[in-house]
């Protein structure tokens, strides 16, 4: 008995064309897997480099590791020693092994002020150096985010402004002294002029030809550092006030600022909680801790 | 029409899911953050700030009366006072749950304010108090008590410092071996078993139990411990006439020990 189906001209080589098309989907979804592993860079040559941190806070496997901003390699693996320190490593894609140095830092970047931005970063190293070899182990260490950056500089800004202002301010402090000593020295060359003056035209006509055009000279001299004088000693006065008032600005501005860091860092603290609360971060996050700190029969 | 609405429907219960939950009073939130500070402060191994920062979360929480939250912060405060080797502010600590007249604390936290302070005291060598107290913790911890495993071990451990191996032996293997007893206190009990079978004469068995407790203080990452099993199987082994493995398990304890001091936390501020 035949079938139907082979009457219809539709159904002519079936399995054929079914089997082309099967053929063509299969090819179709391994080649979306193979593009899909090269853009990952599974097919990549990795070697691995190792380095030791004190903590494993904000390290994760499959993380990015960079070099002068671009991805090099991922974090493969993290583990504990013996000493409770983590043992890092990273897989770095052989091409670029050759850029990095035996002296070369792996830095942990705190990215922006909303905490979710980490980076691992290698520097390049020294010149000098010699590459690193695969299954090396380079240093590592960890930077501060842009909170303690900001706070830092705070910290550290402020009472240099406060002794600057001190200076500029103290009557008895070197540079109003200096000042002064200028503005005298000014005026006892208005005197000595003067006087300069006056010995000339009372020069005796028995003072021999040498000396008359000696002392004119000595009086054109004087009448010049006269002359300048004034402008150098105005011009140290306002350079001294601009130096001031910059001072005084930065350390308004610094003043100004410093109140709202703790908002800042208020809001941004909000702005995370929201988000590590909200599907589907929330299901990234770690539960938070509840109950007492831990303790055991042997603590 | 069908096709637009399920859309809608799809897109509104994605935005449900995605908006975070509604938020508590003030007071109890900026209680459970001091909480969480303190808390990461203490991973961190800055106890100093930890202790101050649980100081602030007991306040809070005592603030708008709520019991569970003052205990809790009241039993990390005493542990961490521990932690900095602080063990008389530990002990007046708990004692505040301990000795509450009106009856604000909950059994269940009394009994691990007990089991605490039972613990404190067998570290600082007072067995004989130490004893009282973890019988009344074990008279307020109840049949599926959290607390059992840890009263357990530290009933054998009270045993073997009371100079008792071989009830220390069979209380710890008991618990070694029970059900659902969490690592850390397995841990414990292996290497008091170790410890008991050591002074029992029992050395390769102590040898295997002492390894045992290391491997799992190995997955715990607890450096102290690790040494201390370290330092029972170089003994063990000395014992056994192998002068060299002993010398190599002395090593590994010695540069554990070195390390975790580098680690230490910084030194001991004045009780809050």
């Amino acid at each position: 008995m035949t079938l139907l189906a082979d009457k219809d001209k539709r159904f002519k080589n079936l399995f054929g064309r079914a089997a082309i098309f099967l053929v063509l989907a299969v090819s179709g979804i391994a080649l979306t897997f193979v593009m899909a592993g090269v853009k990952k860079g599974i097919f990549t040559a990795k070697s691995s480099i190792y380095f030791v941190a004190e903590s494993g806070q904000d390290l994760s496997e499959g993380m990015p590791v960079k070099l002068s901003g671009f991805k090099i390699g991922t974090v493969k693996n993290l583990s504990l020693d013996e000493v409770g320190r983590v043992q890092v490593e990273a897989g770095i894609e052989q091409k670029y092994l050759p850029l990095i140095k035996e002296d070369s830092v792996a830095r942990l970047i705190k990215g922006g002020v909303i905490g979710g931005d980490v980076i691992l970063e290698i520097s390049r190293g020294s010149e000098g150096k010699r590459a690193l070899a695969p299954g090396g182990t380079i240093r590592f260490e960890r930077t501060g985010g842009v909170e303690d950056v900001a706070l830092e500089l705070r910290d550290r800004l402020l009472p240099i402004f406060g002794d600057l202002q001190q200076l500029l301010n103290d009557p008895q402090g070197d540079l109003r002294q200096t000042l002064k000593n200028l503005r005298e020295f000014s005026a006892e060359m208005r005197v000595t002029r003067e006087r300069l003056d006056a010995l000339l035209e009372h020069a005796d006509v028995a003072v021999t030809g040498e000396a008359v055009p000696m002392l004119h000279s000595l009086r054109q001299s004087a009448s010049q550092l006269e002359q300048s004088l004034p402008v150098l000693v105005y011009k140290a006065d306002s350079t001294l006030d601009n130096l001031k008032q910059t001072s005084e600005t930065i350390r308004s501005v610094a003043e100004q600022s410093a109140p709202q860091v703790p908002g800042l860092i208020g809001k941004t603290r909000d702005i995370v909680d929201g988000v590590s609360t909200s599907w589907p971060v929330k299901n990234m996050m770690p539960l938070p801790e509840s109950g007492p700190v831990k303790m055991d029969s042997h603590d | 029409m069908t096709k637009r609405f399920l859309s809608i429907m799809a897109l509104a219960m994605m935005a449900a899911c995605g908006s975070p939950p509604p938020r508590l009073p003030f007071a109890l939130e900026r209680a459970q953050t001091v909480d969480q500070d303190a808390r990461r402060a203490l991973r961190m191994g800055d106890a100093k700030n930890a202790r101050i920062l649980f100081s602030q979360s007991l306040t809070l929480h005592q603030s708008v009366d709520d019991v569970d939250g003052a205990a809790s912060a009241l039993i990390s405060l005493a542990t961490v006072s521990h932690q900095m080797h602080d063990d008389e502010v530990a002990i007046r600590l708990l004692d505040q749950i301990l000795l509450d007249r009106a009856g604000i604390y909950p059994p269940e936290w009394r009994a691990t304010a007990a089991f605490r302070k039972a613990v404190i005291l067998a570290d600082t060598g007072r067995t004989d108090e130490a004893s009282s107290v973890l019988s009344s913790a074990d008279t307020l911890c109840e049949r599926d008590c959290p607390l059992r495993s840890g009263i357990d071990v530290l009933k054998a451990r009270l045993a073997l410092l009371k100079g008792d191996a071989a009830a220390a032996l069979e209380l710890a293997q008991s618990v070694a071996s029970a059900q659902g007893t969490g690592k850390e206190e397995r841990a414990n009990a292996l290497r008091i078993v170790a410890a008991a079978e050591e002074k029992l004469i029992r050395l390769e068995e102590a040898s295997l139990h002492y390894r045992a407790a290391l491997e799992l203080d190995k997955s715990l990452a607890l450096s102290g411990r690790i040494e201390e099993d370290l330092n029972g199987m170089a003994r063990v082994s000395a014992h056994l006439g192998r002068a060299e493995e002993a010398a190599g398990y002395a090593r590994r304890a010695i540069v554990v020990h070195d390390a975790a001091r580098k680690n230490a936390p910084a030194t001991i501020p004045a009780a809050p």
